[in-house]
């Protein structure tokens, strides 16, 4: 129930075209999260991670590989459950609800907490069944007929319903690359998400295919909370409004976007920024 | 003995040619002037196969000819009519004369031209072995020889090595494809004789089974109608896999996704402990146990069933063909990409629906590939279906009745008294035919399925 009346309050707030970058400090905090560790086996790979993510803007992570930008992201939706031997310790709250409580479904979680991975990563089903997965899951559509118009919307919002309009019983495999991540993209919207976290989305693409999913990128924070971990630092400029840089397990520093990159108080943050580690 | 000591020469001369091509190349090498193609190690090389290979063959020349040498000069000792014995007898007489040579003695007193035939055979024998090491010690220096000679900074020793590895396992995987032919050819000119007695259309299209055993020539041959076997090993073969595949798949998908480690590591061997176990102790656990229990069983709810039946058959072998399935069912599931796992979960769904929805529709075609190979193998099982299944060649299809299968038949047909040239043991080799057919065929779908799966992710 909650997380309906979230999502209808969401909706109908009135959205703002052009954001002043310090609108951000501004926003409601949609996640915080608080002292998160995370061991592989007897390896910690993060360090007491503290952080708030502004509600309907673009908060990315940069940082050198083998930071843990990866590995706190999927903290946030659980996904390192997953993985075998992982332990995370401290709290990430969503809206007030503690992510790691017990009594918490994963399965809820995870359909407010949409992802977007690496590699783009369709299912060998149809474009159309690609979409409509998530809502089959969860029950979203009561008919064809709403299933239908779930798919359509969510293919608009991802910008690619006019490219594969003709041809939705195409496998979604058969796409290029960069409509293979959009298409990944609107399968996540499609489960109606607070919150999307995209891994490196761009990393697999060319820089065309990175211009359109950066652009809808932009798009998207009016309606969602976006968190996204990149490698390029153009990119973290270009599409957030803040900004966190990680090292070595740690968070060095974090804040409007603009800030960290002409004014970063740490000389670690400094040198990474001016590409002297990573 | 003289095994060993051909072995012993050969070793010697592969050293001694080795060190002569290895320190000949070295002294090349040691002076600065010239740049050798090849290292060291290849010239000696080189020279040891120049001295083995002919040296070799000599031996195996011998080898291959030297029994038809042997006899022939054994009869030639002997008194002249000796000759006009028959086949049997004049192998009687060589296989004396060569006991008596060998000293282990014969029955009866010797005679005496076989003790003066068995003394010039013994001489005879010592210097045919030494005159063979000659040839072949004679024929290996010259390789050597020729070899050595060869040495020189622009030889290409290394390529020329090359060339014979390349060729030595050409000859081991011809092996395997001339074997498998030869079994093919004799299949099928055996089948040839078989089907001179019998009509390819009865034996084919045949709906009785019954060799009457007979000595040959005696006129009536029994019906060979195939159908019944056929039928036997088809309906077997799918109880097997109605068993084999259900349970074996989902342990698959349980070890593969929900199983951790500790429990993967401890289970997975215990399964594959099944696959290890000889058909013939799940035949008589199917004789004994299952068996007697499936005719209680039906008993006790009003069903008529054997003990030995094609259901006693089928499940046992089930069981035996479970850890097939889900071993290459656990390898296809986790060669599916752990991305495809990530989307789904990341979009909320349970494992379950993941596995249901995703990882199976993705790994179908290799699952299916891999049920193809269990029946291939469940076609070809013997044992179990020898003991369990009732031996009862007709067409009947109840699952619950005795029946019989195509390898039980051959079974039968081969067993006792053979002797290949009457259809009743003929027929064996129509029914391995039309067994490897079958096998093939399926063998060959099931890769081709396998490989069309693999494109797919790659």
């Amino acid at each position: 129930m909650d997380m309906i009346a979230g999502k209808i309050k969401l909706t109908s707030k009135t959205v703002d075209q052009s954001m002043n970058p310090l609108d951000v400090l501004e926003r409601e905090t949609r996640l915080s999260a608080r002292d998160v560790t995370v061991h592989y086996g007897d390896k910690q790979a993060l360090f007491g991670i503290s952080i708030d993510i502004p509600d309907r803007a673009v908060t990315s992570f940069i940082g050198p590989s083998g930071c843990g930008k990866s590995t706190f992201l999927r903290c946030i939706n659980r996904m390192n459950d997953t993985i075998e031997g992982a332990r995370v310790g401290g709290s990430i709250k969503l809206d007030g609800d503690d992510v790691y409580d017990p009594n918490l479904d994963v399965v809820e979680l995870r359909a407010r907490v949409g992802m977007v991975f690496q590699k783009p990563n369709p299912f060998p089903k149809s474009i159309y069944e690609n979409v409509a997965y998530g809502p089959k899951i969860h029950g979203l559509a009561r008919s064809r007929t709403d299933l239908d118009e779930i798919v359509v919307s969510s293919l608009r919002k991802a910008g690619l319903f006019e490219e594969v309009k003709d041809r939705l019983n195409e496998p979604g495999t058969s796409l290029s690359g960069g409509q293979q991540q959009r298409l990944c993209i609107a399968r996540a919207i499609a489960v109606g998400p607070q919150v999307i976290l995209m891994d490196e989305p761009c990393s697999a693409l060319d820089p065309i295919a990175t211009a359109i999913i950066e652009e809808l990128i932009d798009e998207l924070r009016e309606n969602y909370t976006i968190v996204i971990v990149t490698h390029s630092m153009q990119q973290a400029a270009r599409v957030s409004q803040k900004t966190a840089f990680f090292h070595l397990g740690k968070l060095i520093e974090e804040g409007v976007t603009e800030d960290i990159f002409t004014n970063p108080e740490h000389k670690q943050t400094q040198d990474y920024i001016m590409g002297r580690i990573g | 003995m003289n095994a060993l000591v051909i072995a012993a020469l050969l070793l010697v001369l592969l050293t001694f040619s080795y060190q002569v091509g290895w320190s000949r190349s070295r002294k090349l090498a040691g002076n600065k002037s010239q740049h050798l193609h090849s290292r060291p190690i290849y010239h000696g090389v080189l020279a040891a196969l120049f001295a083995v290979l002919p040296a070799m063959v000599i031996i195996g020349i011998w080898a291959l000819f030297s029994e038809q040498v042997t006899n022939s000069f054994i009869v030639a000792q002997l008194p002249p009519e000796t000759a006009q014995l028959s086949q049997m007898q004049l192998q009687a007489a060589i296989a004396r004369v060569k006991a008596i040579a060998s000293g282990y003695g014969v029955v009866g007193e010797p005679s005496a031209t076989e003790v003066v035939a068995a003394q010039v055979f013994a001489s005879y024998q010592q210097i045919s072995f030494l005159a063979v090491l000659a040839a072949a010690a004679a024929i290996g220096a010259g390789g050597l020889f020729w070899a050595q000679r060869r040495i020189g900074p622009r030889l290409r020793a290394r390529t020329e090595v090359e060339i014979f590895v390349r060729i030595a396992l050409m000859a081991c995987s011809a092996v395997a494809i001339v074997t498998t032919l030869g079994i093919v050819l004799s299949l099928l000119s055996d089948a040839l004789r078989f089907f001179s007695f019998i009509n390819p259309l009865d034996f084919f299209f045949g709906t009785t089974w019954n060799p009457r055993f007979q000595s040959a020539g005696t006129g009536s041959a029994g019906e060979y109608g195939l159908l019944p076997l056929l039928w036997g090993t088809v309906m077997i073969s799918i109880i097997a896999m109605l068993v084999a595949v259900p349970i074996g798949l989902m342990s698959a998908i349980y070890l593969s996704q929900y199983a951790d480690e500790r429990v993967r590591n401890v289970v997975k061997p215990i399964i594959e402990v099944l696959a290890g176990i000889p058909t013939i102790v799940y035949g008589f656990f199917a004789l004994v146990t299952v068996g007697p229990f499936f005719a209680a069983a039906g008993d006790a709810v009003g069903i008529d069933i054997n003990a030995t039946s094609a259901l006693t058959a089928g499940v046992v072998m089930g069981i035996m063909i479970i850890p097939f399935i889900s071993s290459l069912s656990d390898d296809i599931i986790a060669q599916v990409p752990r991305a495809m796992r990530d989307g789904s979960l990341g979009l909320g769904a349970t494992q379950s629906e993941t596995i249901r929805n995703v990882l199976l529709p993705a790994a179908l075609p290799g699952i299916v590939g891999a049920v193809l190979l269990a029946v291939s193998r469940a076609i070809g099982e013997t044992m179990i279906v020898v003991l369990a299944a009732g031996n009862s060649p007709v067409l009947r299809f109840n699952p619950a009745e005795p029946t019989s299968t195509v390898t039980v038949s051959i079974v039968n047909q081969l067993t006792g008294d053979a002797d290949f040239t009457s259809p009743q043991s003929l027929v064996a080799f129509a029914l391995g035919l039309t067994l490897f057919a079958m096998t093939l065929l399926l063998n060959v779908m099931a890769l081709y399925i396998v490989r069309k799966f693999r494109e797919q992710y790659e």
